[in-house]
């Protein structure tokens, strides 16, 4: 869910600014954490990105490494210049195109607090409790909303907590 | 290329192997939809929403969806890519696609092309759409590599492939009950519903068939995908593959 908020969230900002990424198109860009169990690739192709968990097959063109926040600052505009002198992010491959992505992060107004809140918290109760909120802020003409809201929170909770990294650290 | 091949649990003639799956979905064509709930428990529904929103398809995209059947995700497809985009549902058989068509149009959805087609031999140009699908259909495809060579031929480079389909239950207890649900109950479920208890028979044999992820995934890679990464659903009994050409 953490990588498809990510993915949703990025293209979503692609396509509604009109944001040129074909300059970054082919590119494969690695971004793993110091304390958390996580690593994100980020595939740029077709005019979108793609983020993906696990990549044993192709070699990456940066390999960037970060702690949680840092990695939270990126998305709130943080220098990348800023984060190299104080050695908070270690570079190998083309910082250019590093920089690219960072760019792109940073117009991006996703909550990637909540986000990564969610990574290490409960997910389940996350979302229920999300649903609730959507559920008591509604007033009775809008249930067809809530349904749908409801559909797709639990579509969540059904679908996604089987997927592997979240709960059982397990590649696919 | 070899002589035979699984129909369900039976080894059958290559040749013969797409004739019986016409006659399966020919004859459960009218209940599909309905035996789909009842037999998943209305969880295919979430499986398919997965699937869109895994899709990463945006306005203006081409989409094709292989083996569409009742049309599910063109239905969810044909939102996602708006006026500009395009949707193809295209499967081999005319009985399902024209239970497609109906369905289509009780959703009020009209811009859908339909396409009768063997997945094996997609009659559409190279490098044409930039997402196809196929939910719950390549198990029954007789040639699976050499359909999905024709997938990767028919995506533009950085377009991706989704396939759902049943497959290896994680958990041994969970296959357990599994196996028990689908080989006792649902094709009396396929008796019940649809007066059709062999062809339920066949389409709970054929999940066991099935390739499982990490072969799927390998079979994807061999097909010419640069990449190529699943999501297990439901404790695995359904995978989402997800592959990209590179
Ligand atoms: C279980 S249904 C799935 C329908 C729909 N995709 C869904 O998820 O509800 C399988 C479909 O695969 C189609 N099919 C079987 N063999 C095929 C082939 N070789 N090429 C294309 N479609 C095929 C059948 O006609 C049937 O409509």
């Amino acid at each position: 869910m953490f990588r498809l908020a990510i993915e949703k969230s990025l293209n979503h900002l692609i396509n509604t600014n009109s944001i040129q990424t074909e300059r970054l198109d082919d590119s494969l860009i690695g971004i793993s954490f110091h304390d958390i169990d996580l690593k994100l690739f980020f595939m740029f192709a077709n005019s979108r990105v793609f983020v993906i968990e696990n990549n044993a097959q192709d070699s990456v063109d940066v390999d960037i490494t970060l702690n949680k926040k840092a990695f939270l600052s990126l998305f709130n505009g943080a220098s990348f210049e800023e984060l190299i002198e104080n050695d908070e992010i270690e570079i190998n491959g083309s910082i250019k195109t590093a920089q690219q992505l960072a760019d792109l992060m940073a117009l991006s107004s996703i909550d990637i607090e909540e986000l990564v809140s969610q990574y290490t918290g409960d997910i389940i109760a996350h979302q229920l409790g999300k649903t609730l909120n959507v559920i008591k802020g509604k007033s009775i003409q809008d249930t067809g909303e809530i349904f749908e809201n409801f559909k797709n929170e639990l579509t969540t909770l059904l679908v996604a907590p089987s997927r592997s990294k979240i709960f059982k650290n397990k590649a696919s | 290329m070899e002589k035979t091949t699984h129909f369900g649990f039976q080894q059958v003639d290559v040749d013969q192997k797409q004739g019986l799956v016409k006659g399966v979905f020919d004859s459960v064509a009218s209940k599909y939809d309905l035996m789909n709930d009842v037999m998943s428990l209305g969880t295919h529904r979430l499986w398919k929403n997965y699937t869109i929103a895994s899709s990463n398809v945006s306005k203006g995209d081409k989409v094709l969806d292989i083996a569409g059947g009742t049309g599910d995700l063109a239905i969810k497809f044909r939102k996602k890519v708006g006026d500009s985009g395009k949707v193809i549902l295209s499967d081999i058989n005319g009985s399902m696609l024209e239970e497609g068509r109906k369905n289509l149009i009780n959703h009020g959805v009209i811009d859908v092309d339909f396409i009768q087609a063997n997945a094996e031999s997609l009659p559409f140009e190279d490098n044409t759409f930039d997402c196809v699908s196929i939910a719950f259909g390549l198990r029954n495809v007789t040639h699976k590599n050499i359909a999905l060579k024709q997938m990767h031929r028919v995506l533009k480079k950085g377009g991706s492939l989704l396939v759902l389909e049943f497959s290896k239950v994680e958990n041994e207890m969970l296959e357990k009950i599994y196996d028990a649900y689908s080989f006792n109950l649902i094709p009396k479920l396929g008796q019940f519903f649809a007066n059709d208890e062999d062809s339920y028979q066949y389409l709970a044999e054929s999940i066991r068939k099935h390739p499982d992820q990490e072969t799927l995934k390998a079979m994807a890679l061999d097909a010419g995908f640069g990449f190529c990464e699943y999501h297990n659903l439901s404790g695995g009994i359904v995978a989402l593959h997800k592959a990209i050409k590179t």
